[in-house]
């Protein structure tokens, strides 16, 4: 069964179309990233997952219940990391932790809150009120509340940003953790290192899907910049990012002794979303 | 019931926090009545103080209760955690119902410690019965200001859309419920108006209560009509708390 499987989403806001048309599987146990610029709909689609926000047409499931029909059944089944902060600021972390726990009724509520201070490595500041806080910090927070009932679907509106660099990678591991003992992860981000480390990614531009792939596919669809020197002579050729084309292209000079380099220069994830979005842009 | 308790426990643990918030919501009805007592001391004698004195006391609680549970709530909304706490599986009455026990503890702090304040500025005396009527009716007017905060919050997109309401709604309420003069004095569409007020109804109790003659059907009647307030405004408030958007 597939963790998410969503068919014709739309949500209008007036006359902004913020959703439109979404089609989309998340098979489950992986981590599922959506990648899009900011205003492309990542945050509605992910409310709209989660049952907080009513779309005008489609169908869509989660976990294979509907999100507002089934809503009791399935938020005891997900967790749910808004973009913003959504904390209470005058409490402390730890008493944001107990709050929001204890609507779950986590069994042994207390030994996990200590376990998630401790994993986002806030043990130190865990008495201290919110408000005190970095940005980074109130995200890891943040973090720390949407973890602490141990749902079987995980949805993160942009997780890491402005969180420091050693956080993000021990973010990663315990995604990745989580995603090999079963847990779906569905993961927005506008961070293009991130968005490699995904089993799975949906590009989203304008309330629409552009593609849906794993990183490695969608890399082949950039172009790679191939560098050849030879007899002293450098020559340059433009051939797309997969294997056989590179193969292809290096057939023709065989096993010669005159070769002297070989440069490969692919376009970077970042480029080929941006050629893929400028293309969407024009066929609009 | 469990998860209402939840809710007001963090309400309280916030205002707790607050110090300089609670500190106001308190300190601010006693500091007025303390206003009042120097104002009514130049009146004549004779002046009956506690006419004014006792609905102005029930009235200071009713306007901190709505502002207090209002701005929290839009706070709440901006913030995210209103929609936090419904994915993270409260419901829409248990929310509501946290936030009404959370600041009813509030309010009826604030109404026992300005009545205890109004009682020996003022040097009124009631019977027993009477002053726990007095309450009864301070504190079920709070109940139902915290219910109209929770109503009009959701028509405010930030904080500072709250305040608009005070001249629409908080402040009609001081000249047409009776609180300065009868109401049936004023013309008879504001008398009319009047009524629609929460505060019409917790005074028209208050005088009787503290009149010379006192009608228990008119203090009951005064009484159900305010419950009945409440329940209303719960009923919309229930409504317009949307879980969805």
């Amino acid at each position: 069964m597939n963790a998410v499987e969503v068919r014709g989403l739309t949500k209008r806001y007036g006359n902004v179309h913020a959703l439109q048309g979404i089609d989309l599987s998340v098979p489950e146990g992986m981590i599922f990233g959506l990648l899009g610029s900011n205003g492309a709909g990542k945050s509605t689609l992910i409310k709209a997952l989660v049952g907080a926000l009513k779309p005008n047409s489609g169908d869509w499931q989660v976990l294979g219940l509907n999100p507002l029909r089934d809503q009791a059944k399935l938020r005891a089944l997900i967790g749910y990391m808004p973009q913003g902060v959504a904390l209470y600021e005058d409490l402390s972390a730890r008493e944001n932790l107990r709050f929001f726990g204890s609507a779950h009724g986590v069994p042994e509520l207390e030994q996990r809150i200590q376990a998630a201070l401790e994993f986002t490595e806030l043990t130190s500041r865990a008495e201290h009120a919110v408000y005190g806080f970095s940005g980074g910090m109130k995200k890891r927070v943040s973090l720390a509340c949407a973890l602490l009932h141990q749902p079987r679907m995980l949805f993160l509106d942009e997780p890491t940003a402005a969180v420091d660099p050693h956080l993000k990678v021990r973010s990663w591991q315990l995604f990745r953790e989580l995603a090999n003992a079963g847990t779906t992860l569905f993961i927005s981000t506008h961070l293009m290192d991130e968005a490699l480390l995904c089993d799975r990614l949906a590009i989203q531009q304008a309330g629409k899907i552009l593609i849906v792939d794993t990183p490695q596919a969608i890399l082949e669809h950039g172009q790679t910049q191939l560098t050849i020197q030879a007899a002293g002579q450098t020559s340059n050729q433009q051939i797309a990012s997969t294997p056989s084309a590179l193969a292809e292209s290096l057939r023709g000079y065989g096993l010669n002794p005159a070769v002297q380099t070989i440069a490969l220069q692919p376009d970077s994830l970042e480029t080929i979303v941006l050629r893929m979005l400028q293309q969407s842009e024009v066929a609009k | 019931m469990s998860r209402i308790l939840i809710v007001a426990k963090r309400v309280l643990t916030q205002l707790r926090h607050d110090k300089r918030l609670l500190g106001l919501s308190v300190m601010a009805p006693l500091l007025i009545i303390y206003l009042l007592k120097i104002f009514f001391d130049t009146m004549p004698k004779g002046f009956n103080n506690a006419r004014y004195i006792m609905p102005i006391t029930a009235f200071m609680v009713h306007f901190l209760a709505f502002l207090l549970c209002a701005i929290v709530l839009v706070q709440e909304r901006t913030a995210g955690t209103l929609e936090r706490m419904f994915i993270n599986g409260f419901r829409r009455i248990e929310i509501i119902g946290g936030y009404v026990l959370g600041y009813i503890l509030l309010a009826t702090f604030q109404a026992v410690i300005a009545l205890a304040e109004a009682l020996w500025l003022f040097d009124l005396s009631y019977a027993w019965g009477d002053l726990a009527l007095l309450f009864g009716v301070i504190w079920l007017l709070a109940i139902t200001s915290v219910m109209l905060g929770m109503f009009i919050s959701t028509f405010a997109r930030h904080e500072g859309q709250v305040f608009p309401f005070i001249p629409l709604i908080i402040l009609p309420s001081v000249f047409l419920s009776g609180l300065l003069i009868n109401p049936e004095q004023l013309p008879t569409w504001a008398n009319w108006l009047g009524h629609a007020f929460p505060l019409f109804y917790a005074n028209d109790a208050i005088q009787e209560i503290i009149g010379k003659t006192p009608s228990s059907s008119v203090i009951w009647t005064n009484i159900v009509i305010l419950l009945g307030y409440g329940l209303f405004l719960l009923t919309l408030a229930s409504r317009t708390l949307k879980d969805v958007e």
